[in-house]
């Protein structure tokens, strides 16, 4: 009885989550099916689309136009991905090491004062960001993007010092003791124990570029399209005039992107989970 | 701030000094252009220069630019994105015709509904030469974006466009920008299958039309592009007043209740339809909305999914306290202007010049279906042959340039949206009017 | 480990006594900061720290001086241009710019404090020097000031880069937003064109009050009401959500649990913008659910009950203020749960299986567990993160401006009147005043309540993590 009882249980819920599947998938279906419409504009009233069709691709990949430039801007968004990747991870190690490893005079406050400056929302101080950047000479270039994205990243340290205060300090004073510099514990000790919460620093901060419109929108203001990244190109697609011609492939182009997205994160799942939590559980 | 007057010192000799340069040769020009160069700072007298030149067009100043331009003139132009292609072709053949200098123009697309956002985020960095549509002129003006077109070069942009236009391109009685199309308005698009000619007079008769054929009339009265008509043409006006930023407006005046209580009146209509402009589009490709208000922007898809019933002409008249009353309009043009911070301002004018001249307009019209704002290209009978265009100009009769500060669009959105809806919370209208307007005349805070 | 609590005045006084009891290097280093170090044989940082000092006077004339000089005023001289239309030249006075007087100036005097910080310290550190050398201490070699650059003084080196990156994208931003909030810039004051004035505090008395054709305070008043309301919604439903959800699927009986994680995650891997436009549009008035929904006479349902307006012929899901309000919660739900069930997922795993074990033994019930054990740990593990969400959804810009951007309309018209709608958050409120209206005067003042807000919650719920001795706990 109870067997049976607890099969039917084990039958239901797995009804429910698949129901919530499809919940979940329901407006990715829909970009995926909208992505192969063979009418441009927003398709309001059928699910899915009256005539199927291989033009949005054909039109990101072989015939580009000055509205679509996609292969370009994936070109450049992927670049400053990869660079902001690279510096943010960089400083949220470093700033991680000093705050969970080091003791030194004033570590809390600045700690605290960190924290507080992380929650300042970005929208916020946009246009003095702006103007910082303009007067170094670094708008409408992507150095100025990588910038923009990574300068800032050190405040993000929490999740990640919250990993390294699970790092046993016996460790580290081990490595002292055979006169290892702090800097050699760094890199010899600490860093190659952090692998989970790398690859979840590493997926969070690459995932900045694709998302941004707002703030990239701004930063790249010379209207140059083939210096856009995807989202300001895509997001740009919506403009009223352009809506009714560029939907489908506004669906086309949302797809393109999330593809790596979704291989990326379903291959690095498990660090991702282990490190998030990593950090909060011992921590 | 007493200050500032003082830079306005102005050194009359120069003036004197250019006016010589300009009757003798290049060479001689361009001596006096270096002086100009080297007294930066020092002003010359605008007033006099400018009643002297705006008369006519002047082409020696063209050939005094060029004589003075050394190295290369590197210009942004703002275009766009739909116009890309033509655009970068009038550029290409812009270059052509002034061989002796080097230009490095740059083509970037901006859409013109929002190149003032783009603009006045930071003007110095904007394009040297941008389209926008009117409604960004007081904005755009008032921030001094815009390089006033003191003095034309190549043709007489006064003379040859469309009043209307030249109106819109104008602020407090000085030009400030180079109409380039005048189709940017709103007028109405109807199933000519559906509708006849004579339907199409009246709201009441197209509603009563479109409810035995089970078909919908859409227009976004909760928008206040679209809503200004009612008021507008039932004669209660909003404007923008002397500082640029301020509105006026009497749609709280005598009487404007039964303008309120009329577009109640539609919006219980099961025929009509208050929807944006991607709904309108969406409706009518599924054959639901056989009559619609919208702009030159639609018209391909328009035309498509109509076919041979694809008709457009003036806005109806609606009924007001039982009397028909000619629906307004916000006419629309798109312009040209000149930054007025641009490095290369001369070059600037000439080329926005170009970009709006007449064989230009006229390449437009045939490239990309534009309605011209020259007057002799508007006139032509291809032109006038494009229903959009034709219904356009029927309408401008009763189409007013778009003078109107930023204050104007939330509390209009809201007004046209409680009425549409049938005045949900039974307010007085007089009570929703008088609110509606207190926001839309509020200062800037 | 131990820090000491400062005392500002005991700083000061232990500068006074350096300066007054200090040798001749003390003295000397007052004057050329460097002199101290390079006396005692530290020459090279002598003349590191002289290099510093250098730099700074160099951009105390040329940079800090001309625009802290207009710093009261925000400059005097309008910009004026005249075009000569016969050469075709513009010729434009030297103007000034309100604004870059202001971020200019913001950045001189942030240098010049940092300096004076510095110079204090290095008079104490060369005092210190003395005593060191007095009571015949070991005083570093060059070489060994070097090396402690990773050794010793190795959070110096590792801070140092992201420090400049936060000084420049955070806090410089920060203090110019501030500043803003006295001046008068909005539409009728734009830079380089006109000038900028000081204002005082009158547009900070301007959200504070009501009445008088003045709206901001009534819709300040409203905004901060749903800001917070939306932001204890957000987080609760997406916190639990997300914990029940990862106990959905990491329950023993459920089959492959990993694919299940996946396809949860594809939701969550097309960029945001993209999934929340294809919402809106699904839930636009004409969009396919309002159309599946009339066709299966759900519309007229909800009619009959009152939910949905009678003169409609849709619901209203995204123009309506309370199922727009509503919808956003849900679509939020959908956009946030992924994460959360991600998170979870790590937090359960985690959990202590003897204690459930021994509940499961004293045949607790499923519910029982849930609420006696898993959730209080949860909670627990999970307790600052939820604050941190409840912080970031203070500011969940993306959502609530992608849903309702172009969509809502506001049929409150005192809402309208200061440019607001019932479903803004501050920050996108404060978004549409700048990028719209240019309002950024208010924006600014908009700006430093968001963010003294956001503050507040973020010392609360970290005073307890980093105050707290839970860090050493594990070390």
């Amino acid at each position: 009885m109870a067997k049976t009882k607890k099969i039917i249980g084990s039958i239901i819920s797995h009804i429910f989550l698949a129901i919530l599947v499809v919940i979940w998938l329901i407006p990715i279906l829909w970009l995926v099916v909208t992505a192969f419409s063979g009418y441009p504009g927003i398709n309001k009233a059928h699910f899915f689309p009256t005539s199927w069709s291989l033009d949005n691709f054909k039109k990101i990949f072989l015939h580009p136009d000055s509205v679509v430039q996609y292969m370009t801007w994936f070109k450049n968004t992927l670049v400053i991905a990869i660079f902001t990747c690279i510096i943010s991870t960089i400083f949220v190690l470093m700033v991680s090491y000093a705050f969970s490893c080091m003791r030194f005079k004033g570590r809390k406050k600045i700690m605290t004062f960190s924290l507080i400056l992380n929650m300042f929302p970005g929208v916020l101080s946009m246009i003095a960001v702006y103007f910082v950047m303009k007067s170094i000479g670094l708008t409408n270039s992507h150095l100025g993007m990588i910038i923009v994205y990574s300068a800032g990243s050190g405040l993000g340290y929490l999740i990640v010092k919250g990993f390294m205060d699970t790092i046993p300090a016996s460790l580290r004073e081990a490595a002292k003791v055979e006169g290892a510099s702090e800097f050699t514990i760094f890199l010899k000790v600490v860093i190659p124990l952090c692998k989970p919460i790398i690859v979840y620093q590493i997926i969070s901060s690459f995932l900045i570029p694709w998302g941004d419109f707002v703030l990239a929108k701004l930063m790249l203001n010379s209207g140059i399209s083939s210096d856009w990244t995807v989202a300001i190109g895509l997001y740009n697609m919506l403009n009223r005039s352009l809506v009714n011609n560029y939907f489908s492939v506004f669906c086309a182009g949302g797809l393109l992107v999330s593809i790596p997205i979704s291989i990326l994160f379903i291959i690095m799942q498990k660090y991702y989970v282990e490190g998030v939590t990593g950090g909060s559980v011992k921590g | 701030m007493k200050k500032r007057f003082l830079a306005l010192a102005m050194a009359t000799t120069l003036v004197a000094g250019c006016l010589t340069g300009c009757g003798k040769d290049d060479n001689d020009s361009k001596d006096s252009k270096d002086s100009t160069a080297a007294t930066e700072t020092q002003k010359s007298d605008s007033d006099s220069d400018t009643t002297q030149a705006s008369s006519g067009t002047n082409s020696d100043a063209v050939s005094n630019l060029i004589a003075a331009t050394d190295g290369t003139v590197s210009l942004t132009v703002w275009a766009s994105e739909e116009d890309q292609v033509f655009t970068q072709g009038l550029i290409d053949e812009f270059a052509k015709q002034y061989p002796d200098v080097t230009f490095d123009i740059k083509l970037g697309a901006c859409s013109e509904a929002d190149a003032k956002d783009t603009v006045l985020t930071d003007i110095e960095a904007a394009a040297d030469v941008f389209t926008f549509a009117d409604d960004q002129m007081n904005e755009l003006v008032n921030a001094g974006a815009l390089q006033e077109v003191a003095s034309t070069y190549t043709y007489d942009v006064k003379a040859e466009t469309l009043a209307g236009a030249v109106e819109a391109a104008s602020m407090n009685g000085k030009l400030y920008a180079y109409p380039m199309t005048a189709d940017n308005g709103y007028f109405l698009y109807y199933d000519s299958s559906v509708f006849s000619e004579s339907d199409v007079e009246s709201l009441d008769k197209m509603l009563e039309v479109a409810d035995a054929a089970g078909k919908q009339v859409a227009m976004e009265v909760s928008g206040a592009w679209y809503n200004y008509s009612f008021f507008k043409g039932a004669g209660y006006d909003v404007t923008l007043n002397d500082d640029g930023v301020t509105n006026s407006c009497t749609w709280n005046a005598d009487g404007a209740t039964d303008v309120a209580q009329a577009i109640i009146d539609i919006g219980k209509s099961s025929a009509f339809l208050n929807a944006g402009d991607a709904d309108i589009v969406t409706g009518i490709t599924e054959g639901k909305i056989a009559a619609a208000v919208s702009g030159t922007w639609n018209a391909d898809t328009i035309k498509a999914a109509w076919g041979d019933g694809y008709a457009a002409t003036k806005l109806p008249t609606y009924t007001v306290a039982g009397k028909q009353v000619q629906m307004a309009s916000f006419s629309g043009y798109k312009l040209v202007g000149v930054n007025s911070h641009s490095k290369n301002v001369g070059w600037a004018m000439i080329l926005a010049e170009f970009l709006t001249n007449e064989e230009n307009q006229i390449a437009r019209f045939n490239a990309r279906s534009l309605g011209p704002a020259n007057a002799k290209a508007a006139a032509s009978s291809d032109v006038q042959s494009n229903p959009a265009i034709a219904a356009l100009a029927k309408q401008a009769d009763y189409a007013v340039p778009q003078r109107v500060g930023g204050n104007y669009w939330e509390p209009a959105n809201t007004l046209g949206l409680t009425l549409i809806s049938g005045n949900p919370d039974g307010t007085d209208l007089q009570t929703l009017l008088d609110n509606a307007v207190e926001g839309i005349t509020a200062p800037v805070q | 480990m131990r820090e000491k609590k400062s005392n500002p005045l005991k700083y000061f006084a232990d500068f006074g006594k350096a300066v007054v009891k200090g040798d001749a290097g003390v003295k000397c280093s007052l004057l050329f900061m460097g002199a101290g170090y390079t006396f005692k044989g530290q020459w090279l940082k002598g003349i590191f720290v002289t290099l510093i000092e250098i730099a700074f006077i160099i951009m105390c004339i040329f940079y800090a001086a001309p625009n802290l000089a207009k710093f009261g005023t925000l400059g005097t001289v309008q910009r004026e241009a005249v075009f000569d239309p016969l050469t075709m030249q513009q010729t434009v006075n030297d103007y000034d710019n309100s604004f870059l007087i202001l971020l200019n100036s913001i950045i001189a005097l942030f240098l010049i404090v940092c300096f004076i910080l510095f110079y204090i310290y290095n008079i104490k550190a060369v005092y210190e020097l003395q005593q060191q050398k007095k009571f015949g201490k070991h005083i570093d070699s060059n070489k060994e000031t070097v090396k402690s650059i990773i050794g010793k003084k190795f959070h110096i080196t590792l801070l140092t880069l992201p420090a400049i990156g936060v000084v420049l994208m955070n806090v410089i931003p920060i203090f110019v937003l501030i500043a803003i909030a006295f001046t008068n810039y909005d539409q009728n004051h734009m830079p380089p064109n006109s000038l900028l004035d000081w204002v005082g505090f009158s547009n900070f008395k301007k959200l504070f009050t009501e009445g008088m054709g003045n709206y901001f305070g009534y819709a300040f008043r409203k905004i901060l009401g749903w800001t917070l309301t939306w932001a204890v919604l957000a987080t609760l439903t997406t916190f639990i959500g997300g914990i029940l959800l990862a106990m959905l699927i990491n329950k023993k009986t459920t089959k492959l649990p990993k694919m299940w994680r996946s396809l949860f995650i594809v939701a969550i891997a097309v960029p945001q913008f993209v999934t929340l436009l294809l919402v809106r549009n699904f839930f636009g008035d004409q969009g396919i659910v309002n159309t599946i929904c009339s066709n299966i006479g759900l519309t007229d349902w909800l009619k009959h009950i009152g939910l949905v307006s009678a003169h409609l012929n849709y619901i209203p899901f995204l123009t309506d203020p309370h199922w727009a309000k509503f919808m956003i919660v849900i679509i939020n739900i959908w956009v946030g749960i992924p994460y959360q069930m991600l998170i979870a997922t790590g937090v359960l795993m985690n959990i202590p299986t003897d204690q459930l074990e021994s509940a499961r033994i004293d045949g607790a019930s499923k519910w029982k567990i849930f609420w006696k054990i898993t959730m209080p740990y949860v909670l627990f593990i999970q307790g600052p993160a939820l604050i941190t969400d409840f912080v970031k959804n203070i500011n969940n810009f993306n959502v609530i401006y992608l849903l309702t951007q172009d969509v809502y309309i506001t049929p409150d018209q005192a809402l309208a009147n200061a440019n607001a709608k019932e479903v803004d958050l501050l920050v996108t409120w404060l978004f549409r005043l700048t990028n719209e209206y240019y309002n950024y005067k208010m924006a600014s003042v908009i700006g430093i309540i968001v963010f003294i807000i956001c503050a507040v919650f973020t010392i609360i719920s970290f005073s307890k993590l980093i105050a707290g001795d839970r860090e050493e706990e594990y070390q």
